[in-house]
């Protein structure tokens, strides 16, 4: 019951923030220099080809009411045709979506894996030198620029060493990929028994994910044992100790009450790690809706970066939400508190 | 009258903020690092061109892709430019952008943070429910998708950076006007008869700049990394300039081929100044900030 006015009260706040996010990226390709009828028409055109132009992308009404038929075609999932691909934007972005949502899963996933145990360690032996290496790890971890880790990575795991593939897409250019099931390239093979696709899908994920791992611990170790620091001070784990309850025991006390604290940080830095899955997938040309809005804001296609931010903007506003939810669930007294 | 000779406490009466900085460092090892790493970044960017031994865009055609050596110390690039004298120069450009990109967004977040959180109510409220809302695009496509509408040129760079980044200040500005705002400082300031201004640049913005100004070195180091990741995509900054972002983006396609020094150089430099200036910053936030717990 309490779930579902918590969900219902979100829900409803959610609504306001999404046509300010529809209002932004409409403004986004209006604020500058840039001008999409220039750029369709051409430098040789005439003034009437211009105003042709102009008429027919709607650009001579009012702001207003562009805004107004702008909000209409996306709510009904018109988002404009690519330049670049002479496609439906929609159509692009969902076909690249779970391209990049697999790589941002088990990078994300290996990260948290590594980062929160790491983190929940380190807490409990403060200044000792496994908390110095991994206070070393996080700072390097946050200086590293992405596309960088990932060209060092290729150089080093695919010229020198010879053990990853070239860092061209997401399977093997011999190996027929699987049929299309749920859109990841090694899930499909392996629900298929393809074992030859699975194995190349699998050793082309290794070296991207390693790097979204490598960018994504940092973070999650530094909050992680500040989050578990606090825990270990309080008042359950002096307790514990008063009573003289065995390390793992008060271990399994702190990480229960770092649960939620831990889980929402995680979930906020996601939005932040697609940028950086977007410029693993530009180095390692993986294809996906990362790249495909790297490249449109690059080059200018309008619509599919309106589409492509909007996406983005959505998808971060769906993980918060199921992260309250899920921290509701776990921990029914945070929803009084909000 | 005798007088007494105190050796010992003079230096510390004549430089109390070098005994402070001192005792800083002497705390703080990290801060001290970093404090060199940018002392010594910013030495080589004053003074690059007595240290360089070519001219950053001076190509030597018979030299393309020379590995490192005795003449070109860190090897040449694709055009045949000395990649050594070009990483020196990035320095450069390293602080031509993060600087003023800071400095923008003191100006704009610290007079905002100041009075959005004196004055409260609605404007504030609505302020924040925005920033709230900005967070929901990852920054650097954030700062990309700008720059590439608002045209790429260095001074967009610089002023996209500065207006992403000020959200930051207004917060932590905002914070601490909100904790003084109905203390018993500001209330007799106010009894006093002192008008808002006075109250806010007088009483206020001494107690709310430090927050501010421990934040920042960090920031400093987002706007270097932020920065070289739009050369590096291509957008702003471009060939031949020295700028490390650039650099890496010439290099990419040499890795998997073997001329590795191309991209290897640039890319540590922009690691070791990022990581010195984010040591800095742990070690600001320690010294401007005592509450703030280890």
């Amino acid at each position: 019951m309490k779930v579902r006015r918590f969900l219902l009260r979100r829900l409803i706040f959610i609504v306001p923030l999404l046509i300010g996010i529809v209002f932004f990226t409409f403004m986004l390709v209006r604020i500058g220099g840039q001008d999409p009828v220039e750029m369709l028409a051409g430098p040789t055109a005439t003034q009437a080809h211009i105003d042709l132009i102009e008429r027919e992308l709607g650009l001579d009404q009012p702001l207003l009411s562009q805004f107004l038929i702008y909000i209409g075609n996306v709510f009904t999932g018109n988002l404009g045709d690519s330049w670049i691909s002479s496609q439906p934007v929609l159509d692009d972005i969902l076909r690249r979506a779970p391209i990049t949502l697999e790589l941002l899963f088990w990078g994300v996933g290996l990260g948290a894996l590594i980062g929160i145990p790491v983190g929940l360690r380190v807490a409990g032996r403060p200044d000792s030198w496994f908390d110095q290496c991994a206070r070393v790890v996080s700072l390097f971890g946050f200086s590293i620029p992405t596309y960088w880790l990932g060209l060092v990575m290729l150089f080093v795991f695919f010229y020198l060493l010879g053990w990853a593939p070239p860092g061209i897409g997401r399977i093997g250019l011999v190996v027929i990929p699987p049929e299309t099931i749920t859109g990841s390239y090694l899930i499909d093979s392996l629900l298929t028994g393809d074992w030859e696709a699975a194995h190349s899908a699998f050793s082309h994920l290794v070296l991207p994910v390693m790097c979204i791992a490598i960018i994504s611990a940092a973070p999650i170790i530094k909050h992680t044992r500040a989050i578990a620091l606090e825990v270990y001070r309080g008042d359950a784990v002096r307790f514990a100790r008063a009573s003289g309850l065995p390390r793992w025991v008060v271990r399994r006390i702190v990480m229960r009450n770092s649960t939620v604290p831990v889980m929402t940080f995680v979930g906020t830095e996601i939005t932040g790690l697609v940028g950086t899955t977007s410029l693993i997938e530009f180095v390692f040309a993986w294809g996906g809706l990362g790249q495909y809005g790297l490249n449109a804001i690059i080059s200018g296609d309008f619509a599919a970066v309106q589409g492509y931010v909007l996406f983005l903007a959505l998808f971060s506003v769906i993980v918060f939400l199921i992260i309250d939810l899920t921290v509701v669930i776990i921990e029914p007294r945070s929803s009084e508190a909000t | 009258m005798t007088t007494i000779d105190l050796p010992a406490g003079r230096s510390e009466r004549r430089w109390p903020t070098l005994n402070r900085l001192v005792g800083v460092g002497r705390r703080s090892p990290t801060a001290t690092v970093g404090f060199v790493i940018v002392v010594t970044f910013a030495l080589m960017a004053i003074f690059a061109q007595y240290i360089t031994p070519h001219d950053p865009v001076e190509a030597y055609p018979r030299n393309i892709l020379n590995p490192p050596d005795a003449q070109f110390w860190l090897g040449t690039d694709g055009n045949g430019m000395d990649i050594f004298s070009r990483v020196i120069y990035g320095a450069r450009y390293a602080f031509a952008i993060a600087v003023p990109a800071v400095l923008l967004s003191i100006v704009i977040g610290v007079p905002i943070g100041l009075w959005t959180g004196y004055r409260g109510g609605l404007f504030d409220e609505g302020l924040m429910r925005f920033f709230d809302a900005l967070r929901v695009f990852p920054s650097i496509i954030l700062a990309l998708a700008v720059v590439a509408a608002a045209g790429p040129s260095v001074i967009n760079v610089v002023i996209v950076i500065g207006l992403l980044d000020s959200p930051i200040f207004v917060r932590v500005v905002r914070a601490e006007v909100l904790a003084l705002r109905s203390s018993t400082m500001v209330e007799a300031a106010r009894a006093a008869g002192n008008p808002t201004w006075r109250i806010l640049l007088v009483h206020l913005l001494p107690n709310a700049i430090q927050g501010a100004m421990a934040q920042t070195a960090v920031r400093a180091a987002w706007a270097v990394r932020i920065s070289a990741t739009l050369a590096f995509l291509g957008v702003g900054i471009q060939v031949p300039t020295p700028e490390w972002g650039v650099m890496i983006r010439q290099g990419a396609e040499y890795m998997v081929t073997g001329q590795w020094w191309v991209a290897i150089f640039p890319g540590i430099a922009l690691v070791v100044m990022v990581l010195g200036l984010n040591m800095l910053g742990d070690g600001l936030q320690d010294l401007l900030n005592p509450r703030r717990k280890g």
